[in-house]
């Protein structure tokens, strides 16, 4: 027997969480994406080895280990290097580090697909390298990646739940809360479940309507 | 089709001086020594037989190729290098000599997320700085000189290989570049859609633009070309008028390269 009581008691809370989850989602991904495009022009620009070698050493270091451990060494680690961070700040700053080099992984192979001769045309009328990147190289880029990147960024909010373990007050932090002082745990876990649920399948529709919209001039053949 | 009076406006042709230029690919020599000069207002033909060079060639004209050894000139200024032999030339330095230098490729390389409309203005806006509307007025009007007017608003996908290439011509002649490079323009598109395009370049050649066309279409470069030069495995062979190209191929090589051509056609009937 569910008790709907429960909710009218832990419902503030959980609504506050849910808007926590959904605002590190936001800024973490963006972060990460902006991190992970940075990752894959430098890796595409820059050719000298030091360089290629530091972010080679990045991607697998960050893809090597587990999120939490990241998550650990951010918080309870950084602070004896002297970086003491609160843990809103360190899990986005995690969600940042975490979640960079797969979008850098992605953009690369979206970049390395842009194919070379609409590059050159751009090159040969005397075109700017930003504006060449920015006008061109991104928009096409897009096409191809855009199903990989709303892929990864659904990762991403699942993985979000796992702030709870330096406390930032989100959705799984508060659920924890409300099973501990309550013991209902088939309310707050349906809760969990659910909002999740919704989450995913919102993000996954504007997916769907971006890559639509990007991929629109491949579509409308008559 | 029927092409308005003229597509440039006024040309102010420039030539191209070509001097001992060489390019390696790691140990592989794609040009051996060439030595060329591309008259103003003339249409110049680079004809032989694939992996001659001839592609490698043109494109070290507006640098997308490096060229390793020689210089090559655009009027009298050196693409690439400060000076022969020196430090690479910066970036906006190149980017001001490329605006002269038009190019037409024979993947069109149109970019598939702009309208036809969007692909020409793009560079009169980015590159030349002119504002949106009037860059629009500008390409449209380059569209329609070319037989596409009513194409503006359709994206590349929705355009015959015909009529993408007439838009790339649109595209660089819109630039008012002062000498156009076309490497191999007809090689991709279907047999019966080689005509328009040519079309346009035989009217481009009438207004004295200086063109440089890397060809297998030995028709265009008999009847259009004021010079014609064969290249083989990185060299220059032959160069002269078509005539003494065509009817009198003194070289053994440009000959079996001629015989071979002939005898492929007048196979195919």
């Amino acid at each position: 027997m569910m008790e709907l009581d429960l909710f009218r008691e832990y419902g503030p809370a959980l609504l506050r969480g849910l808007g926590v989850t959904i605002f590190c989602w936001i800024v973490g991904t963006a972060c990460a994406m902006a991190l992970g495009f940075l990752l894959a022009l430098v890796q595409r620009g820059v050719s000298a080895r030091p360089v290629q070698w530091i972010l080679r050493a990045y991607v697998e270091f960050i893809r090597g280990t587990p999120f939490l451990v990241q998550l650990f060494v951010l918080y309870y680690g950084a602070p004896m290097l002297g970086l003491r961070l609160d843990a809103m700040p360190a899990g986005l700053l995690g969600l940042t580090i975490y979640g960079s080099p797969y979008f850098a992984e992605i953009f690369r192979a979206g970049l390395n697909a842009v194919p070379l001769g609409q590059i050159e045309a751009a090159r040969a009328m005397g075109f700017a390298p930003a504006t060449i990147l920015r006008r061109i190289m991104i928009p096409v880029m897009l096409v191809s990646a855009l199903p990989a990147l709303v892929n990864f960024s659904i990762i991403l909010t699942k993985e979000t739940v796992i702030l709870s373990m330096i406390t930032v007050p989100e959705i799984m932090f508060e659920t924890q809360t409300m099973m501990a002082e309550t013991f209902a745990f088939a309310e707050s876990t349906l809760v969990l479940a659910l909002f999740f649920w919704v989450f995913v399948e919102t993000i996954s529709r504007i997916g769907r309507r971006l890559e639509r919209r990007a991929t629109h001039y491949l579509l409308d053949r008559s | 089709m029927t092409l308005a009076p003229s597509l440039t406006g006024t040309v102010n042709p420039a030539s191209a001086r070509l001097e001992n230029v060489c390019k390696f690919y790691g140990e592989f020599q794609a040009l051996k020594d060439i030595s060329l000069v591309i008259p103003p207002g003339k249409v110049t033909c680079l004809i032989g037989p694939s992996g001659s060079g001839k592609s490698t060639l043109l494109r070290c004209i507006n640098f997308l190729e490096e060229y390793d050894r020689g210089g090559i000139w655009i009027d009298d200024r050196l693409i690439g290098y400060e000076s022969v032999g020196g430090r690479r030339m910066g970036g906006r330095a190149l980017r001001e000599m490329r605006r002269d230098i038009g190019m037409v490729f024979q993947q069109f390389n149109l970019w598939p997320h702009m309208t036809a409309l969007q692909n020409v203005a793009e560079g009169l806006e980015r590159v030349k700085g002119i504002p949106r509307a009037r860059a629009h007025e500008i390409a449209a009007e380059a569209l329609a000189k070319v037989g596409l007017g009513d194409k503006t608003g359709n994206h590349p996908s929705r355009l015959s290989g015909g009529q993408q290439q007439r838009v790339a011509i649109a595209r660089a002649v819109a630039m008012q570049p002062r000498i156009m490079l076309f490497d191999e323009p007809t090689s991709a598109l279907d047999p019966e859609l080689v005509g328009e395009v040519l079309g346009v370049m035989k009217q481009l050649a009438a207004e004295g633009m200086t063109m440089v066309v890397v060809t297998h279409e030995m028709g265009f470069a008999a009847h259009v070309a004021d010079r014609v030069v064969f290249m083989e495995r990185g060299e220059l062979v032959a160069q002269g008028s078509p005539a003494e190209i065509f009817q009198n191929p003194g070289d053994r090589r440009l000959a079996a390269f001629l015989q071979g051509y002939l005898e492929r056609n007048s196979l195919e009937l």
